[in-house]
């Protein structure tokens, strides 16, 4: 690691720094006149050269960069492209190959903070600005090395539904220690109160069984059900999980209430709490089923009108001959099921909720269920008639439009509406003996109104975010506007969230039917094998460091530091005798600056973040005189 | 090796690689007679063009009706002209662009 | 590498798209020792060849071209391109792959990317990395952000002027070049040989490739990136700026007539997409889409429809039944209306096809895994082990087991690597 006292001497400033600026197609240089940049940056201090790339990420663009360090022509990098969150690695691997320290490189972001928020020459100027004020940084970079820690072959897997019984399988077979909690007694989640399951029709508890035999066999996993996690600290590679397990008898959950209950296990009879050491956590704690609001087509109103969930346990319970479907000793002669009920809401449409949200996202799953369910009861009561009101059906998948093949061909007939002109549900009142009457706008018939006599309404209800607020305090976990834990980025890292050390697995990320929750587990557990498998990790050096002739053992940075534990007094020999000094501790340290905000003496600064390149920054910015405005 | 031995190896394996060549030749007749008449049409139609283009700026269908051309085909000539930075595009004309000639020696691109 | 050379390594992953530089990336990181092998000239799969993508409007090369590189420089991974794969044969927690080098004309280890070659090449031919819209050269680096920065001779095209040999500096055109066999021996293989599209021509409906300015999605997304053909979108019949443009939605899907009876999972987002950033390049344009179901599923896909809606883009509900050439360049679309009102004809300068999606490679007499009636790799557990086929050992990942988009296919990758790193270590290796 590199010596405070080795910085403070190499005060001279860098003369071979290198300007890279991206094109990005044209994402930046239709707004940023690239060129007139590079001609500006040539000119800043210390930069030996400035070339542009349509796009500097490619093979081409990492070239350039590696070409000019192999030659000496710059020991110094600054890209100017998109964000860093996207880039930052991919440059910091070409220097590397080019056989230089990753981190004397900095980055000026002129996409995300010039082009894609401002055109023409103020985009320009911008643009100038903040490549400006990064190589006035670059000067003062030194070369650091990454913090090497210790990581424990040991991942946590929360939640044990479908997602998390496949991850913490997997993440076992690869050859670590897995503890599995999940809050209820039982296994499955929300799979468990299915029957035959779209698009293929296999038992649910079948595939339950097969992926929680595999979990509880297995010698690597310690399966904690009626368990939460109740304390999290620590960071990536070795966090401390506090898990607190509850009675059987304070749970509130019934056998009884539709859980398919493959796991007997839970034996325990004293709460406990217990700490969990690992090295990674995979979120895989599910959804909630959306829940109609009273009224909602009939919803409350009438118990004739059920979701989803409700219709699927009921069906898979009839035990009645012939050939018109009865349910709780009512024959069923029509039925109408209704799509995207709470899914697909639209701001202005739909009602808000009492905080205010909507749920604009598609459900995915539900429209291949309904179109399931509706073919078993058609193929065993072909005289039960099936209306379907749908908006758009989305059969998308392997094998689901044959679902939807298969409904036409059974006769269910198909109504189309509109988000903005639902269906109503309502009383029947026109002398028969339906209970419900279901008035439609039928899209399909020159949006004729339709109205049609049934004894029941099916809703074809959505996913909601689990509540899993006390997980996102904890682990300060980024929500989306969806409600869903939000990843890092769709196509780039897909199952990582912000936090170092936290996958994500299935439902907990959006709206998946079984196998895509399947393959969101097993991605997040290949992310965790790839972090963990190794047992040591390498974090970035941008931590705070202690300058031990300046530092005068005041505590003050102690007192300020945020992250426990980051920062403690020690004490030092000196010539002086023993005295107290302050003392880092790397691979806990946020690297935020709050201890350097205090300090009386400056004995403490962020390396690869100083305060003298701070101010070399500021003084690139004000220094409007080195561009051509 | 006496530099005469080198000279008269050199030779030998100038003579073998004609030799060769013309075996490849022979072997690729059908395709290089399709690419030959296919050239000769392209340098007609380019040569056409760019004389047409001259120092104007002019549209794809101005083009096509000064030089006879079909215009997709004139269009495609101009997107390749622009791809290697012999054409550049101008401004707009109605619904259409305008391109023009790079003011440079066009002789890489006849040849 | 050379004729008859074997190569050992842990995995062999078949097809570098998205999907398969996302799986060999997933065993790389973990140690284990990848060979990829791709049929094309560059890694890269369709996502390289993209504008922008669903639902972030990413640029494409920006989220690709960082994934390409970092496999092409992975000390774990090494990339045969222009490969053709013989034979794949799997036995007791091995498998070899029998694979021919197509030659390039050109040696890969000489060639440095300059592209001389190609700018002296006398033969333009039709470049098919810009939907036919412009032309290239007989021999040329097949596009901008391709790896390996490798040239290539289309010896159909060379009428072997030898003008390219003389200009190469590095002396690594080499007309003598032979195609060459060479064996992979692996632990484990992941197929991700992705999809291709139907075509236009044979479908008598939409004017089998003779109507002018019908153009497949494809084309539209050359049309759309920052180095198409044109650097803007114009019509291909005539250069002009279109100010109609219509997208014909499940043109050959979901309709047994038209041989696929499936849906192909990712048109209705691209056509939304494409329409998006239509609206942003020619704001003055009327864009519609003519659908029966909009198949909005993934995360964020339905707020980008609702916004797509909001931004003035017309969603037309119909199912178009014939495409002709109209006046002028135009072309007519004659749909039918889903309300029941009939049908009705509309003339847009530009028509867009959403076409069907089909696998790119067939394993028949190649390789004895299984496909299902759809042409697609079967999986044998495809609700709780979505990349096993009916052969141990090989795993399956991508748009090979059936139309996925990219979100998808990148997540179903790192599961095929999950079980294939397994199934790795559990061969105690
Ligand atoms: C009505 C309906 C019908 C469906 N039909 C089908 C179908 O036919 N085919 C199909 O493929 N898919 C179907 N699905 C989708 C399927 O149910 C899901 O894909 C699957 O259940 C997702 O599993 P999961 O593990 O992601 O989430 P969940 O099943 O929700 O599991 C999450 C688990 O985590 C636990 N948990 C939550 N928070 C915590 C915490 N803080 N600590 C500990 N544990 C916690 C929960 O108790 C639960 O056991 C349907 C969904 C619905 C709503
Ligand atoms: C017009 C269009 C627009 C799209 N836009 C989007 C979008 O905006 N967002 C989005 O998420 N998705 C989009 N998609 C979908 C996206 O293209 C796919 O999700 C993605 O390409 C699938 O990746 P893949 O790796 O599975 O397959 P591919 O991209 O098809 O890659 C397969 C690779 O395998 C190679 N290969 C095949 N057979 C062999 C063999 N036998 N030996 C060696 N190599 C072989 C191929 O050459 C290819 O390189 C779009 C698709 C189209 C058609
Ligand atoms: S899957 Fe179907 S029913 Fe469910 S929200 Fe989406 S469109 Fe509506
Ligand atoms: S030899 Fe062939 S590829 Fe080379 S320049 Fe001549 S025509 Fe082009
Ligand atoms: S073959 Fe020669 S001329 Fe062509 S790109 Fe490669 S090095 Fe350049
Ligand atoms: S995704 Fe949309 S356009 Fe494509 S086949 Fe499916 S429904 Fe048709």
């Amino acid at each position: 690691m590199t010596d405070p006292k080795k910085m403070k001497k190499n005060k001279e400033k860098s003369e071979k720094i290198g300007v890279y600026i991206c094109y990005c197609g044209g994402n930046i240089s239709d707004h940023v006149d690239v060129e007139k940049v590079r001609e500006a940056a040539e000119k800043f201090p210390g930069v030996a050269v400035a070339r542009t790339n349509s796009f500097m990420c490619s093979d081409p663009g990492q070239e350039l960069i590696i070409e000019d360090l192999k030659n000496g022509v710059v020991d110094r990098v600054v890209v100017a492209s998109c964000a860093p969150s996207l880039h930052e690695n991919t440059f910091r691997s070409a220097i590397t190959r080019a056989g230089a320290n990753p981190y004397i490189y900095d980055h000026a972001n002129i996409r995300e903070q010039v082009s894609w928020v401002l055109h023409g020459d103020k985009a320009t100027y911008k643009a100038e600005k903040l490549v400006a004020a990064a190589t006035g940084k670059a000067g003062l970079l030194e070369p650091l090395d990454p913090i090497r820690v210790n990581a424990r072959k040991h991942a946590t897997v929360i939640g044990g539904g479908i997602a998390g019984l496949k991850a913490a399988r997997v993440l076992a077979d690869r050859g670590l220690e897995v503890v599995l909690i999940e809050k209820t007694p039982f296994l499955g989640g929300n799979a468990a109160g299915l029957d035959t399951v779209a698009p293929l029709g296999e038992q649910c508890s079948a595939l339950i069984a097969e992926l929680a035999k595999g979990v509880l066999e297995h010698t690597a996993i310690t399966v904690l059900t009626r368990s939460e996690v109740v304390g999290f600290n620590g960071y990536v590679g070795n966090y401390n999980l506090q898990v607190k397990t509850t009675l059987s008898s304070s749970s509130a959950f019934d056998k009884a209430a539709g859980h398919v209950v493959p796991f007997e296990g839970d034996n325990a009879d004293t709460p406990t709490e217990q700490n969990v050491k690992t090295g990674a956590v995979v979120l895989a704690t599910g959804f909630r089923s959306y829940q109609p609001k009273t009224g909602e087509y009939g919803f409350d109103d009438h118990r004739e009108v059920l979701t989803l969930p409700e219709f699927i346990k009921q069906l898979s319970e009839v035990n009645c001959s012939g050939d018109i479907l009865e349910l709780n000793g009512r024959k069923i002669r029509a039925m109408a099921v209704i799509h995207c009920v709470g899914s697909r809401q639209i701001p202005g449409i739909h009602e808000e909720d009492e905080n205010g949200y909507l749920n604009e996202y598609c459900s995915r799953t539900c429209c291949s269920s309904i179109l399931h369910a509706a073919n078993t009861v058609k193929e065993q009561f072909p005289k039960t008639n099936i209306y379907d009101l749908y908006r758009d059906i989305r059969t998308y998948g392997r094998g689901q439009e044959e679902l939807y093949d298969r409904a036409a061909r059974n006769r269910v007939v198909f109504l189309r509406f509109e988000a903005g002109n639902s269906p109503t549900v309502s009383a029947n009142d026109d002398g028969s003996d339906y209970a419900l009457k279901v008035t439609i706008e039928d899209g399909l018939t020159f949006s004729e109104e339709i109205e049609v006599p049934v004894d029941l309404v099916v809703l074809a209800t959505g996913m909601e975010a689990g509540d899993v607020s006390d997980l996102v305090s904890m682990m300060k976990l980024p929500v989306g506007t969806d409600k869903f834990l939000q990843e890092v980025h769709p196509k780039l890292a897909p199952v990582e969230m912000s936090v170092s050390g936290i996958f994500l697995a299935g439902t907990a990320q959006a709206p998946m039917n079984i196998s895509e929750a399947c393959n969101g587990a097993a991605a997040a557990a290949v992310k965790t094998a790839s972090l963990l498998s190794k047992g040591y990790l390498e974090l970035d050096p941008y931590v705070a460091a202690v300058d031990q002739d300046l530092c005068r053992g005041t505590g003050a940075c102690v007192d300020a530091c945020l992250a426990d534990g980051a920062l403690e007094m020690i004490d030092a020999e000196t010539e002086n005798g023993t005295e107290k000094k302050a003392r880092v501790v790397p691979a806990l340290c946020l690297g935020c600056g709050a201890c350097v905000a205090v300090c009386p003496t400056g004995a403490i600064d962020l390396k690869g973040w100083s305060l003298k390149q701070y101010e070399a920054m500021v003084d690139m910015i004000v220094a409007d005189e080195l561009i051509d405005i | 090796m006496s530099d005469k031995n080198k000279k008269k190896n050199k030779n030998k394996a100038e003579q073998e690689r004609k030799e060769d060549m013309k075996r490849l030749r022979e072997e690729r007749k059908s395709s290089i007679q399709r690419a030959a008449t296919m050239v000769k049409t392209q340098r007609k139609d380019l040569k056409v063009l760019m004389k047409q283009m001259g120092s104007e700026s002019a549209t794809a269908p101005e083009l096509a009706q000064a030089t006879g051309m079909d215009v997709a085909q004139v269009i495609w000539y101009l997107a390749t002209l622009k791809q290697y930075g012999e054409v550049v595009e101008g401004a707009k004309n109605g619904s259409y662009f305008t391109y023009k000639l790079v003011v440079k020696e066009p002789e890489e691109a006849v040849a | 590498m050379t004729d008859g050379q074997t190569i050992t390594c842990d995995a062999l992953v078949v097809g570098g798209g998205i999907a398969g530089l996302q799986s060999a990336l997933d065993l790389a990181d973990q140690d284990f020792s990848v060979v990829i092998i791709e049929k094309d000239l560059s890694i890269g799969g369709k996502m390289i060849r993209l504008s922008k993508v669903f639902p972030t409007l990413d640029c494409s090369s920006c989220i690709t071209t960082p994934k390409m590189a970092s496999a092409a420089h992975h000390k774990n991974i090494t990339i045969y391109t222009w490969c053709d794969l013989k034979e794949l044969t799997s036995n007791k927690g091995s498998v070899r792959a029998r694979v021919t080098q197509k030659p390039r004309y050109v040696d890969q280890d000489k060639c440095i990317g300059c592209r001389k070659c190609e700018y002296s090449c006398p033969v333009y031919v039709p470049d098919p990395e810009q939907g036919g819209f412009c032309a290239t050269k007989a021999i040329r680096i097949p596009f901008s952000n391709a790896i390996p920065q490798t040239a290539a001779l289309d010896p159909e095209s060379c009428m072997l002027c030898g003008k390219c040999e003389k200009i190469c500096p590095t002396g690594a055109v080499d007309y003598f070049q032979k195609p060459f066999d060479f064996t992979i021996e692996a632990t484990t293989t992941i197929l991700s040989t992705g999809f291709e599209m139907t075509t236009i021509e044979g479908k008598p409906q939409y004017g089998d490739g003779k109507v002018p300015n019908v153009v497949t999605a494809l084309q539209m997304e050359r049309l759309l990136a920052p180095h198409g053909p044109y650097n803007r979108v114009l019509r291909p019949s005539d250069g002009m700026e279109p100010d109609s443009i219509a997208f014909v939605q499940c043109a050959g899907s979901r309709d047994k007539s038209m041989g696929i009876p499936y849906c192909s999972r990712f048109c209705c987002m691209y056509a939304i997409k494409q329409a998006m950033l239509l609206s942003g390049a020619l704001p003055l344009a009327d864009i519609y889409i003519y659908y029966m179901d909009i198949r909005a599923f993934g995360k964020g896909y339905e707020q980008f429809y609702q916004t797509a809606k909001a931004m003035g883009i017309g969603f037309i509900k119909g199912k178009v039944g014939r495409i002709e050439e109209a006046e002028n360049g135009s072309v007519a679309v004659r749909f039918e209306a889903q309300d029941g009102t009939g049908v009705t004809t509309e003339n847009h300068d530009l028509v867009v096809l959403s076409l069907g999606v089909l696998p790119d490679w067939s394993p028949e007499g190649i390789c004895s895994v299984s496909t299902a009636e759809d042409h697609f790799i079967q999986t044998v557990q495809p609700s709780i082990g979505p990349t096993l086929t009916s052969r141990q050992g090989i795993f399956v990942a991508g748009a090979a087991s059936g139309p996925k988009d990219i979100v998808d296919s990148i997540s179903e990758a790192g599961a095929a690597a999950m079980e294939a790193s397994n199934y790795i270590i559990a061969q105690g290796k």
